[in-house]
């Protein structure tokens, strides 16, 4: 998916100065890459947090943008680094914490973690299998209905890669619900 | 085709994501392999739930009143100016060209002779002696070294 010719003028607007152009800009994708941000990340919240600071990045850097490609690709690009680099604190987090104390990390778990784990989806257990590069190649392929080619552009891999890591993502989450919801493949 | 060959590309196949030509060669050999079969359906009903379970799960949209303060703070940044075409560095235009004149001067030099001699001319004999002086700054005594076009030691003068 090319740029069309509206976003391109758009684009020149807000370099020229105009920064009212960035509204129209980006409100196509306002729900899409809030979508995104919260498959990787499952949680509202920080969703809003990575879809946020990817807008502003895409706003700031405008002007390193390559009008060759997809706008929707780079911003979903910017917003999946985002996702994954806060994927990543939170696990160096999660481990300083759990080495820090386990007997204090256990007593929170109590707490408000466990109540949120309960109430963890199905869809949440399925994707928790996925390593995080698995995860955004299924994300975008097969729940943002992306194709190959997009996917690859969004995520700055090659399509080779984005087979690979798809394939291995679906292979997992076929061998979850087979063995964790035998009752949804018959169901199915 | 093998079930271990077809199984590896089962995954993609339940997302219609291979080319046409192989995935007509995989369902060549599934309509008459029950195993293949099963796994294939297997795959396609696990994408089949995962897919509804996000649409049902939905996610909530930004609010007007959210969206319109979002990009209000965000247009409120400054943005950085454009980049010059990727590839094209003004600099490293003028460093190259520098490195090419003074390659082509070089190679002038050194191919001098035998590009601009008349066909059928000799080349200019070289100096037949070369001499190499050394002048110690402590003393200021000079010693003179005379070569040959071999540099064969031919004599000294102090």
């Amino acid at each position: 998916m090319r740029m069309n010719e509206t976003e391109k003028e758009l684009v020149e607007m807000v370099l020229s100065g105009r920064s009212e152009a960035f509204e129209p800009l980006v409100t196509p994708y306002r729900q899409p890459l809030l979508a995104i941000a919260y498959r990787l990340t499952r949680d509202l919240e920080e969703a809003k947090e990575v879809a946020q600071e990817a807008l502003l990045r895409a706003y700031k850097y405008l002007g390193r943008y390559d009008t060759s490609r997809s706008f929707r690709n780079w911003l979903f690009q910017i917003a999946a680094n985002e996702a994954r680099d806060r994927l990543r604190r939170r696990k160096r987090e999660a481990n300083a914490a759990e080495e820090a104390g386990r007997e204090s990390a256990r007593s929170q778990d109590s707490d408000s973690g466990r109540r949120s784990r309960e109430f963890r989806s199905d869809l949440e257990n399925c994707l928790s299998v996925l390593s995080p590069r698995e995860r955004e190649v299924f994300v975008l392929r097969d729940l943002e209905d992306l194709d190959i080619k997009e996917t690859a552009g969004a995520l700055g891999i090659s399509s080779i890669s984005v087979r690979v890591h798809l394939s291995s993502a679906r292979r997992k989450i076929r061998d979850v619900i087979v063995a964790k919801y035998p009752h949804l493949q018959e169901g199915s | 085709m093998t079930c271990a060959k077809v199984k590896k590309s089962l995954p993609l196949l339940a997302g219609n994501d291979l080319p046409a030509r192989k995935a007509w060669r995989l369902v060549a050999h599934i309509d008459g392999c029950p195993l293949c079969r099963k796994e294939l359906d297997e795959y396609r009903a696990a994408l089949g739930q995962v897919k509804a379970a996000a649409r049902e799960e939905g996610v909530e949209d930004w609010s007007d009143p959210e969206w319109k303060g979002l990009l209000a703070r965000i247009t409120a940044e400054k943005a950085e100016k454009r980049r010059p075409v990727p590839g094209f560095r003004p600099r490293w235009a003028m460093a190259s060209g520098l490195a090419t004149v003074i390659l082509l001067a070089a190679l002038t030099l050194v191919f001098r002779n035998s590009i601009f001699r008349p066909e059928g001319t000799a080349p200019a004999p070289g100096p037949e002696v070369v001499s190499v002086t050394m002048v110690s700054q402590e003393t200021g005594l000079q010693v003179v070294w005379f070569l040959n076009k071999n540099f064969e030691w031919k004599g000294d003068k102090k």
